[in-house]
């Protein structure tokens, strides 16, 4: 997943001893790449502006207040969290010290902070601070009070190490920590407020001006303490290189296509797959491709109505043909794949456990099940929404899988305002379509696998399965409880995911440096003249 | 006139007080919730109800209404949710890019559309006619983000003449902000355009039909003078009725232009506010542009006055 530094361009006409100096420099530094870190050859220029085309406005600039992962794309520059993932999806330090001391019970985790970080106001960074930081996140995200059953006690221990206590075992705290989605971010006490008014971190950038569906700007903070070890994904050593980063609300995706094509725009986000064609190949910008990036799901309605029926949730599973969902949804297959593991294979989660269900499209045994199950003709509600073509697409194929096993369908196509918030309307849906992002640690995504979430599942094998699943530290012996997880998911069906998509981003040939992660950032980059 | 006007005024306060009940119960019957979208996707019942709350969104409806006519009285719009900024300085700053835009257009509308329709008029059903009402007919069904694109594709991606979006980069001076206005403008122009040629088309062969121009050819005049100076004249009214009713449009907000390019206008931002649920932004807004509906309207009417001394209010 890690893109190498590009060499920046040179203009032409360079005199021929200009030339052949590069040449001989280049040589010269070619030979020692082994034992260097292999940033500092192709270290992008310094200065400049970039103008990052983004798919809107911010919900808002406090990255704990929203789990929208535009709010995160653009304050994971600003504020830095303790832990983050390296390029390889592991956990490395942040702003921590080290990975923290574990005691050998599981229970406690010691965690060192790095000396001498200074915030956006000249202060420098302490235990204190951290300690304020994880208790609003731990009150305020969605994820932060998941976090907030399992720890017992949160505590600074002297200016430099932060103790925190669990109740039991549990294996994913430092994955919570890092990421970027209702982050876990670490402010400067004194400006922590509700709502946030200042915008006070440890990052590369500093917050300067937000002028509503214009932009936000970003400019360098020049106090910023940088880790020694070589960039790695989100961790290892930050670098300002550009002067100033702009995010710019660009809601309409053919606007942000043509603006990379113009060069307007450095970099623009969430190209339509469509579009790949014409981008691809253009002298001036470089299509990318995230993959995978993300998954539609169905949420299913297991407190209310006709699905509240275990044997109407497995009969609506066998009913779907996930492929023509997905092909109805992304059109090339170059944009998605059809797999029924929830995790690729060659990573720590791949499990096939459960997936015989999966992807059959099975019109007629889905009808058997429906009649065995006295399915008493309730039209299903399907809840979508345009505002994501590809979910309004899904949704289309999938009423018509349902109708043919012999369901009644109620399609209800509202605007996405309305839709999460009928969401949390048992009565009013029985499935609704929505998407997430591929994250490392399952239990991350999506939020059915917690409490409460729409949905409402709530099971014994639920229980038994995510207990067994968070509890176990050793990283071999996790895959194989996710397979149990899976498997749970598969006959219970609380969840269907449909498959995986990739996602089509552009920048410009410009933007040396770039490394393509799903929450896209631009330390580390600049511009070539 | 002193009357005219009272009553004018009285009419307009009346119009405003139904548009403000009218605006307030549609908004807020909608489904859909301003908390939950600022909380993002996976945010919890409890933390949207205490957003709600922090909002007084939780009291119920008629208290809410009571509240904002008691601070609409008093002038005040109401604090926007979502920009954490009054509405009245939201819509200041949003009032510059879509003041430009509408006379930009109006402008090239005009400058297209009148002298087309008086040339398609004198050469009524022949084929300089045929070729300007055919222009009008396409102005007219040509959707204007496919126009948009179109000209994006060509001026800004291919030649590189103008930018493609938005509407400068921070503290750029008015000059390049104008400059982004150039392609939106001749959208708007272009499509506004039809209406006006169509109008003045129609009212031309009206006037050029009647006693008065037969009388001023027969007097000698020259042909200019006759279509330019009595015809034009007298057709102008109803030409005036169509370029303030697409005036007082365009200053609501060309969504679809401002959206395409990006541009921060009052369009975007009452779209904007809809998606987001930010209630005290679309009332306020809505409020606005139908006040500056009404105006218009009004300004309108006294315009008549001038360009036809037959007008008495």
């Amino acid at each position: 997943m890690i893109r190498a530094a590009v060499p920046t361009d040179r203009s032409p006409g360079a005199r021929p001893l200009h030339a052949a100096l590069a040449a001989l420099l280049l040589a010269v530094a070619a030979a020692m790449l082994p034992y260097a870190s292999g940033i500092a050859l192709a270290a992008p220029a310094r200065g400049g502006a970039a103008n990052l085309a983004m798919i809107g406005e911010p919900q808002t600039l406090d990255p704990m207040a929203s789990t929208a992962d535009l709010v995160s794309i653009i304050m994971q520059h600003v504020y830095e969290p303790l832990y983050t993932f390296d390029g390889n999806w592991n956990v490395a330090p942040m702003l921590a010290e080290s990975l923290p001391a574990i005691s050998k019970d599981g229970l406690v985790y010691t965690i060192p902070l790095r000396k001498g970080v200074k915030f956006h106001d000249g202060k420098e960074m302490t235990s204190d601070d951290v300690v304020a930081s994880l208790k609003r996140w731990m009150e305020m995200a969605p994820r932060g009070k998941a976090v907030a059953k399992e720890i017992k006690s949160l505590e600074a221990r002297g200016p430099g190490t932060v103790v925190i206590t669990l109740n039991r075992p549990y294996a994913p705290l430092l994955a919570h920590f890092a990421l970027p989605s209702g982050f876990a971010v670490i402010m400067a006490k004194d400006s922590i407020a509700t709502p946030l008014t200042q915008f006070v971190g440890t990052g590369p950038y500093m917050f300067k001006e937000r002028k509503p569906d214009q932009y936000v700007q970003l400019v360098r903070f020049d106090g910023y303490s940088a880790r020694s070890e070589p960039p790695n994904g989100y961790a290892g050593k930050r670098e300002a290189l550009l002067d100033e980063l702009r995010f710019v609300p660009v809601p309409n995706a053919n606007t942000r296509v043509e603006g990379s094509l113009s060069g307007q725009y450095h970099f623009a986000d969430l190209l339509p797959v469509e579009s790949f064609s014409r981008v691809d190949g253009k002298p001036n910008v470089k299509a990318m491709l995230t993959a995978p990036f993300g998954f539609p799901y169905l949420v299913l309605n297991t407190k209310q109505g006709p699905l509240a029926n275990i044997a109407l949730r497995q009969a609506v599973q066998i009913a779907l043909n996930d492929a023509d969902m997905m092909a109805a949804g992304f059109g090339d297959p170059k944009f998605f794949s059809v797999e029924g593991n929830h995790y690729a294979k060659g990573t720590p989660f791949y499990s096939m456990a459960g997936t015989e269900n999966y992807g059959r499209g099975d019109a007629k045994k889905a009808a058997a099940m429906v009649a065995a199950a006295k399915y008493d003709g309730t039209p299903i509600k399907i809840l979508t929404s345009q505002a994501y073509e590809f979910h309004y697409r899904i949704a289309l194929v999938m009423a018509e899988n349902l109708k043919a096993a012999g369901f009644k369908v109620d399609m209800q196509v509202v605007d996405w305002a309305t839709l999460i918030q009928r969401r949390n309307e048992p009565p009013l849906w029985d499935i609704y379509i929505t998407h997430s992002a591929v994250l490392p640690e399952p239990t991350l995504t999506p939020p059915q696998l917690g409490d409460g979430a729409p949905g409402w599942w709530s099971s014994p094998a639920k229980k038994a399965a995510l207990d067994a699943f968070d509890a176990e530290t050793d990283s071999a012996k996790r895959g194989p409880l996710w397979g149990k997880v899976q498997e749970v998911v598969y006959t219970e069906v609380p969840y269907i995911r449909v498959g995986s998509f990739n996602s089509v981003t552009a920048r410009s040939a410009k933007l040396d440096g770039y490394v393509v992660m799903p929450y896209p950032f631009f330390w580390n980059t600049g511009l070539s003249k | 006139m002193t009357r005219y006007l009272a009553s004018r005024f009285v009419g307009m306060l009346i119009v405003m007080a139904i548009v403000a009940t009218i605006v307030f119960f549609i908004t807020r019957l909608a489904p859909g919730d301003p908390a939950a979208i600022m909380l993002g996707d996976q945010a919890t019942a409890a933390d949207i109800a205490k957003l709600r709350a922090s909002y007084g969104l939780d009291k119920p409806l008629p208290v809410q209404f009571v509240y904002w006519l008691g601070e609409l009285v008093q002038g005040n719009l109401g604090q926007s949710i979502f920009l954490q900024r009054p509405v009245t300085q939201a819509l200041i700053e949003r009032a510059e890019p879509t003041l430009f835009l509408t006379l930009f257009s109006i402008i090239i509308a005009t400058a297209i559309g009148v002298p087309c329709g008086i040339i398609a008029a004198v050469w009524r059903g022949t084929a300089t006619d045929q070729v300007f009402s055919g222009f009008a007919m396409l102005g007219a069904s040509i959707p204007s983000f496919w126009f948009g694109l179109i000209l994006m594709q060509i001026f800004a991606v291919g030649l590189g003449w103008f930018p493609v979006a938005g509407y400068g980069d921070p503290g750029v001076p008015l000059g390049e902000r104008l400059h982004h206005l150039v392609l939106p403008s001749i959208v708007l122009g272009v499509v506004n355009s039809a209406l006006i040629l169509r109008f003045t088309r129609a009212s031309m062969l009206d006037v050029l039909g009647d006693d008065h121009i037969r009388t001023a050819r027969a007097k000698g005049l020259s042909e200019a003078q006759v279509i330019l100076h009595h015809a034009l004249r007298n057709a102008l009214i109803p030409v005036i009725t169509v370029l303030g009713l697409t005036f007082a449009l365009l200053i609501g907000g060309a969504i679809v232009t401002e959206t395409v390019f990006g541009l921060p206008g009052v369009g975007n931002l009452v779209v904007s506010a809809v998606l987001r649920r930010d209630y005290p932004v679309i009332q306020g807004a809505l409020l606005v542009i139908a006040g500056l509906y009404v105006l218009i309207n009004l300004a309108i009417d006294l315009l008549y006055l001038a360009v036809d001394p037959r007008v008495k209010y």
